[in-house]
Order: structure tokens, then C-alpha cells, then sequence
């Protein structure tokens, strides 16, 4: 049987993770902490600024430039990337790859995403909508009435306005604690009879029609706890997500870690990949950093998914040298100088997009477009051309290139 | 018990991290809170802060003992450091910091449950009346009173042969052992408490062909280390290095007690910043057994004749076990059994931490931690539950009523020694 190795627990490295063990493939995941899914909003941002907003994500994948990681991976493969992740977990993802939701967010901003959790979808935002954002003493991390007011003096994306205010409740997660965190109200809210008592503050201060933005704490093992809430107040319910711990993105983070392991996939948590043996023109193995000894992982193939600076899988030095900290890849996007400016409010960066040039298989290529090893694929946030973030373009080039590399691996061992 | 854990602990360098790494890795803490999201402690009460508090942002803080006294809640699982993106040692700096926390004033009772030879020493010779001590409700009762032991608490089982007595006196195995020698470390629990998994771990490894050594030894320090008695700890280490090394130069040193090789491979030196070429030598030898059958079978040299066992068990990777960077050897090993369906608990902590959940004022908070796995256990199999470390099993036990056993059994039983 054929092994993978892949390197890295973000929706890159579980996305191809998962598609490799489907396909039969054996598969070691390596990673030296958790991924950075669950930092995130816990939606899949395909396309959301290019740079005006995005109404259809999938129109934007096909329009980038030929320098854009979209433009190897191709519009048919986010496609079925979200196709997949739909299907995967449709207890946790909805949407349409023609059209953004467009979602608020914990300061009161409108956000474009393409795929969002059930659980958020009443916030998408409309004109005439009457909104009211609950806040609740005991959770520090978000602040209702700047949520509504600023939701309601901005014109929506597609024209009109909505109205919204704001109201506070006083429902603490767990006794002997004032000040807890959204994990806390999410285990709270995992229990029934938490929620009865949540409701009890709550409905009383509602008016018909409105529609009920909470933060994103509705439950984490408990996928129907923000349904359930609903249905005992009797209105429509949304969760706005909030920064980390981010709820949604733990569920996220969880469902694939989940159906990985159930699909056979063998995890290696903790571990930082620090090496690597080759022979000719492919890599043999990598070697982890474990205590005092360290353990090497043979495969047939390999995919680096370990993202980019914010995780150190690229690294600047004082002398403005950038590396890619495993397999030394040569790296695209170092043309640009300077790399840092000064500005700090001025234009993108040109450093975050630094990164590794694939081809369409998805491998790791040098600046001639040669593979620098046959059998060594990259996806995920390591890929030259793109900001993601102020894209929102990250989760979209995850999970494609993710689904691109998987299918080239499964093809070149099959 | 002679007070060693006063000043003199302060002048080795206790004042900060025994391992100038640990505490320099603070710096890398983004404060993402995933640290925070996997706490199994901090889940189940308030009395904890939480690992990135009394961790890298208490840490830095501290000057000589640390700003959150909530540290003594932490119970040293190692989660944190585990799921941390950034490399920061969180519960190293976690065990540093309580260590120094604890100078001066440490419980006696911590001073007494790190004591595992000796318990072992003075339980093996009485062990049915040991047996019956540790059961006997009324004098738990006092014990919980007067030492801070709860009653509840699971005891190690005493026995009436140590491992070493029945390895001296068996008949010697007439072998053949075509592939050499391998040392064998038992751990004070394999040698007094957990004798038959000792045992069966050395016939298993008979029965693949290795001559099995076991050179006279001491204790690792490990209890000690989690009570914060670094000093005593760090003599112990090294001694178990000698120890270890007189059996020969080179040879794979193998043990079937999870988390003393956990602190062979790594504790010792991210901990406590034992750093000795003695160490370095056992440390990068030492094996799992769990670990070793799989580096066995994925270099095609492990025989896959298991008999089938049709059964369904629950199987419970211990936290010290996960901590050695190795995933869950046993899992994959288990899974060559035919027929045997292991059910994998994903759960992240039993809740007892080596002496964690004994003690009084944590018990409950350690019940609370390990209650989703005890109910795992029993709604999986009431008869058996695998679990690769000692305490972690005598607390299933205790609080699930479910038998649970090393995984070494299992092999052992399917290879048809058992």
C-alpha cells in the first residue's frame, strides 16, 4: 500500500488528508500543533475582495492573474472543493460558489464568504431586516451596540439599509467565574438546561420580527444547540463569529480532524518536521523532532501544507533573507523590493506574498517551472501569489489546491 | 522526607526554568488561545486560569515564584505544549513554575506519593494486607485527613512477587534469540505494581526472537518531577541512566511504562533541564513497547500470525504518552489483531496526571476531567479498556469498573502466550 505524508492540521493538510485516505492511500499527518482553522470565522472564504467586493466568487477565481495560486489550481477544482466540503459536512456547511453571503461581523462590518455554517446564515444581510444583537455581560469579546449601530448606518452591498439595535443579558456560563471565554459559553450552551435559562433572559425583550444576532457560542459538540435556541424564542437566530477562540472554527477544525481519523488517516500531533532525506530526485523521508531522539516517516510522496510566516513554515531574517524552513524551496515573489515598506497603512506588503511556485499537479516548482522533486506537492498558505487575507482568498486556495494535490498524488501512486 | 526541598532547591537554578529553552520559547506565543480550547482542566472548573495564562503571560511576570497561584490547579497533562502551533513549552514552563511556587512550603504528602520505590518496597512483603488497607473505607478516611490522599482516589494494587524476583527465579527461557538483545525498563510501577505487564511485555518480546536484559534499577523521578522535587528527580534520572547502561552500549532499551519513558526521552531535559550525555544516550534508545512493534511492522520484521480475538475494545492514549511526539503506536499495532475492533477514546486527559487526581483538593476536578472517557469506556465494552500507563489505568478502573490493561495483553493473548 501506498503512504503520504502530509505536513500540517489546516484545511489544507485535513482537506487532503481525508481525500487521500478516501482514495485508499495510507496517510501519516504530521503536525507540530493544531492548525490554524480554528482561528478562523469557521466559513470558506473563496473569493471576497478582488480587490471591490465579490458577489460571485467563483466568476472572481477565473478572472485572477496568471501569477495568482488560482490560476494553477483552476476554477474546476474549487468547484469541487466546495462541492466536497458541502457534502462532508453539510451539518456545517452551506452555500453557493456563485454567490457570496455577506455575513456581520463582531465589530458590525459586512463580510463576503462563500461557504458559512447553518448556524449563521439568517445574519446575511437584507434590506429592511429588522436585526437585534445580543450581548451577554459574562463574554468580554463582544460588544452588541457596536455591532448594531454600526450594521445600521451602513448602506448594504446590495443597496438598502437594514435597522438594528442592541440589548444586553446577564447569563453567566459556569458559577465562580465572571469573566468567560466563548469556549465556556459554548459548553454552556452544549447543555439544554442552560439553554432554557438563556431563552428565559432573552425572549421577553424581543420584538416580532426581529431577527436575533448572538455571538458565535451556540454550542460546540451540540450542532443543533443555536436551532434549538431558536426554536424556544420562537425568531430567527444568527451567530456573528468572534475573534479566537473562534467556535465556529473549532467545530470546523473538529468535524475533518474527525472524519480524517475515521477514514483511517494516522495523526502525529506535536511534532515539528525538521528534516528530510532524499535519493535523486525524490524525497525518501522527513525526519520529526521528538524529545531527545528524533523519528523518521517513509513515504511515496509528501505535501507540505505548513502554511506561511504565521506559522514558521516561511521565515525572515535580520538580513531580509526568506526561507522556506523544511526543504529549503526556492521562492517566488522575491523580485519585489522592497519586500517591507515603511507604510504602515499604505499598500499590500509584497513579503506575504512570497511563497512556493507549484504547477497545475500542485508540485513544488523552481523558478525554471521544474519540479524540485518529483514527488513533493504543495497546498495551502506556503503557495506564492496571493494575500489571502485581504483577499479573503485563503480557505478557497486551501481546499483547491489540497483537492488538486490529492488527486495528482493518487494518480502518480496509483 | 528530609525537608530537601527547602533553600537548597533555589540555589540549583530553580529560580527559573530549568530549561533556559523552555522559558526563552515564551516569546513564540502568539496568544492564539488554542492552548486555551484544549485544557481538559480548565474545561471542567474555574479554579484553573488556564494554560496561556498561568502560562507564557504569567511567565512573564514572574520574578522568583510566579503572579497566579491558579498554577497549582494546572495538572501537567501536557496538552497544551502538544497542540501549541508555536513551539511554546507551556506546561514545561507550567511544571518549572510550580516547582519554584511549591519551595518552602511542600505538602508532605508530595513529598510522599513521589516515594514510588518505597511504597512498592514496603507494599510488595504485606501485600494482601496492603490490599486491604487500601480498601478499607474507614482508613482511607483517615488517610484523606491526615495525608490529603482522597479516599476515593485509585491506589497502586499491591503484589505479592515483584518483577524482579519472578525475572530472577523463572526458568531461564531456552531461546532462540536471533535478533540480539534489548534491555528492558520496568518502572517502579511494572516492577512492584504492574507486574504481569511487565512480565507479558517480556515474553511478547521473547517471542519475536530478542534476549531480553533487565539490569538491577532504580526509580525515574517521574512522581517526584511532578511534585515539583526537581532535585531528588534529577538524581533519580541519572541514576536510572547508570542503571540502564550497564547492560550494554548501544541497545534499544524498551518499557511498557508510558510515562517513564516519557521522562527518559524528553521530561527530564524540557522539565527539568537535565542536561548529561547519560541521558541523551538512554533518552534516544528508549522505546516504548507499543512504539517498537510498530517500528517493527513497518520494517516488515513483525510476525502478523495474531490469533482473532472477536471483541470490541476501548482503547485510551495516555497524555504522557501522546507527549513523546510519537501519535498512538498502539492503535496501529492493535489493529493487525484480526478481529479485534479498537475503538479509539480521543479523549485528552483520564484526568489523574500522575498524582494529579489523588490528592483531595483535585480529586474532584479529576473526576470531572476523566468522566466524558469513563463513560466512553463503559458504553464501549464493560469487561476490558487498553490504556499504555499506570495511574491512567488504575483510574479508569476505579472510576469506570472496567478491567483495563496495557495493550500488551492484547498482543500477548493473540500471539497465544496468554
Amino acid at each position: 500500500m501506498s503512504r503520504v505524508v502530509v505536513i500540517g492540521a489546516g484545511l489544507a493538510g485535513l482537506v487532503a488528508a481525508n481525500r487521500l485516505a478516501e482514495a485508499g492511500v495510507q496517510v501519516v499527518l504530521l503536525h507540530k500543533g493544531l492548525g490554524g482553522l480554528q482561528l478562523g470565522q469557521g466559513t470558506i472564504d473563496v473569493f471576497g475582495y478582488a480587490p471591490a467586493r465579490v458577489s460571485n466568487p467563483i466568476k472572481a477565481v477565473g478572472s485572477v492573474a496568471t501569477t495568482h495560486p488560482y490560476a494553477a489550481i483552476g476554477a474546476k477544482a474549487v468547484l469541487t472543493g466546495v462541492d466536497y466540503l458541502k457534502k462532508l459536512l453539510p451539518e456545517l456547511l452551506l452555500g453557493d460558489p456563485e454567490s457570496n453571503y455577506q455575513l456581520p461581523t463582531a465589530v458590525g462590518a459586512i463580510r463576503p464568504t462563500c461557504l458559512a455554517q447553518p448556524s449563521m446564515i439568517a445574519g446575511h444581510v437584507t434590506d429592511g431586516a429588522k436585526l437585534v444583537i445580543v450581548g451577554i455581560r459574562g463574554l468580554k469579546d463582544f460588544q452588541p451596540q457596536l455591532v448594531a449601530e454600526n450594521l445600521a448606518r451602513t448602506p448594504l452591498p446590495d443597496g438598502g439599509r437594514l435597522r438594528a439595535r442592541h440589548l444586553w443579558v446577564d447569563v453567566p456560563a459556569r458559577d465562580g467565574e465572571v469573566d468567560s471565554s466563548g469556549l465556556t459559553y459554548a459548553r454552556a450552551f452544549d447543555d439544554e438546561t442552560f439553554r432554557v435559562r438563556f431563552a428565559k433572559a432573552v425572549v421577553g425583550q424581543l420584538r416580532e420580527d426581529e431577527i436575533v444576532g448572538l455571538p458565535a457560542v451556540l454550542g460546540l459538540k451540540d450542532l443543533h444547540a443555536w436551532r434549538d435556541l431558536a426554536g424556544k424564542l420562537g425568531h430567527r437566530v444568527f451567530e456573528i463569529p468572534l475573534p479566537p477562540p473562534s467556535i465556529p472554527g473549532l467545530r470546523l477544525s473538529e468535524a475533518l480532524t474527525a472524519r480524517a481519523l475515521a477514514a483511517g488517516v494516522r495523526i502525529v500531533p506535536g511534532v515539528r518536521t525538521v528534516g528530510y532525506a532524499s535519493s535523486g530526485d525524490r524525497v525518501t523521508s522527513v525526519t520529526t523532532a521528538a524529545g531527545l531522539g528524533g523519528r523518521s516517516y517513509t513515504a511515496d510522496a509528501f505535501l507540505l501544507a505548513t502554511g506561511g510566516f504565521e506559522s514558521g513554515a516561511l521565515n525572515l531574517d535580520s538580513h531580509q533573507v526568506v526561507r522556506e524552513t523544511l526543504f529549503n524551496l526556492p521562492l517566488a515573489g522575491l523580485d519585489q523590493t522592497p519586500l517591507i515598506h515603511g507604510e504602515y497603512w499604505g499598500p499590500e506588503q509584497p513579503l506575504f506574498k512570497v511563497g512556493v511556485a507549484v504547477n497545475p499537479k500542485m508540485q513544488a516548482v523552481d523558478a525554471a517551472g521544474i519540479p524540485v522533486f518529483a514527488n513533493l506537492y504543495a497546498a495551502g498558505g506556503i503557495i506564492a501569489g496571493a494575500s489571502g487575507w485581504t483577499e479573503k482568498s485563503g480557505d478557497g486556495i486551501a481546499l483547491a489546491s489540497a483537492i488538486v494535490a490529492a488527486a495528482a498524488i493518487s494518480k502518480e501512486l496509483a | 522526607m528530609n525537608g530537601e526541598d527547602t533553600s537548597s532547591e533555589l540555589s540549583t537554578g530553580l529560580e527559573f526554568a530549568g530549561h533556559a529553552l523552555s522559558r526563552a520559547s515564551l516569546d513564540a506565543c502568539v496568544k492564539c488561545t488554542i492552548c486555551e480550547t484544549q485544557c481538559p482542566v480548565a474545561a471542567v472548573t474555574p479554579l484553573f486560569s488556564g494554560p496561556k495564562f498561568v502560562g507564557p503571560q504569567a511567565e512573564r511576570f514572574r520574578n522568583g515564584e510566579s503572579v497566579d497561584h491558579s498554577l497549582d490547579y494546572c495538572s501537567s497533562c501536557g496538552t497544551c505544549t502538544l497542540v501549541c502551533p508555536q513551539g511554546v513549552q507551556i506546561a514545561e514552563l507550567n511544571s518549572q513554575a510550580r516547582a519554584v511556587m511549591k519551595v518552602g512550603h511542600m505538602p508532605l504528602r508530595d513529598r510522599l506519593i513521589g516515594q514510588t520505590v518505597l511504597m512498592g518496597t514496603l507494599m510488595t512483603p504485606v501485600a494482601p494486607l496492603a490490599r486491604a488497607v487500601l480498601n478499607n473505607k474507614p482508613l482511607r478516611k483517615v488517610m484523606e485527613v491526615v495525608v490529603g490522599v482522597h479516599a476515593d482516589a485509585p491506589m497502586p494494587p499491591p503484589q505479592s512477587q515483584t518483577f524482579e524476583s519472578w525475572f530472577a527465579k523463572r526458568p531461564t527461557p531456552a531461546g532462540p534469540f536471533p535478533r540480539g538483545a534489548v534491555v528492558f525498563f520496568h518502572g517502579c510501577a511494572g516492577g512492584y505494581f504492574e507486574v504481569e505487564t511487565s512480565k507479558k511485555s517480556v515474553e511478547v518480546l521473547e517471542r519475536l526472537g530478542f534476549e531480553v536484559l533487565v539490569p538491577k534499577q532504580g526509580c525515574c523521578g517521574l512522581a517526584q518531577q511532578s511534585n515539583g522535587l526537581f532535585k531528588q528527580a534529577s538524581a533519580s534520572v541519572l541514576k536510572l541512566c547508570d542503571d540502564l547502561r550497564t547492560a550494554g552500549k548501544d541497545l534499544t532499551i524498551i518499557s511498557s511504562s508510558g510515562s517513564c519513558t516519557g521522562m527518559l526521552k524528553h521530561e527530564a531535559s524540557e522539565i527539568m533541564g537535565v542536561d548529561d550525555e547519560r541521558l541523551r544516550d538512554v533518552g534516544t534508545r528508549t522505546r516504548d513497547i507499543m512504539e517498537f512493534l510498530l517500528d517493527l511492522h513497518e520494517a516488515g520484521e513483525l510476525p502478523t500470525d495474531f490469533a482473532t480475538v472477536e471483541m470490541t475494545v476501548p482503547y485510551h492514549a495516555p497524555c504522557q504518552l501522546k507527549s513523546q511526539g510519537i501519535g498512538k503506536p498502539a492503535l496501529e499495532v492493535l489493529r493487525l489483531i484480526p478481529g479485534l475492533t479498537v475503538v479509539d477514546s480521543n479523549a485528552t486527559c483520564c484526568g489523574i496526571a500522575g498524582t494529579y487526581g489523588l490528592k483531595k483538593e483535585k480529586y474532584e476536578v479529576a473526576q470531572a476531567v476523566g468522566k466524558p472517557l469513563f463513560d466512553m469506556v463503559k458504553a464501549t465494552n464493560p469487561e476490558l479498556a487498553l490504556c499504555d500507563t499506570e495511574t491512567c489505568r488504575w483510574q479508569i478502573e476505579q472510576s469506570s469498573g472496567v478491567k483495563t490493561e496495557h495493550p500488551i495483553w492484547m498482543i500477548h493473548k493473540a500471539y497465544g502466550l496468554s
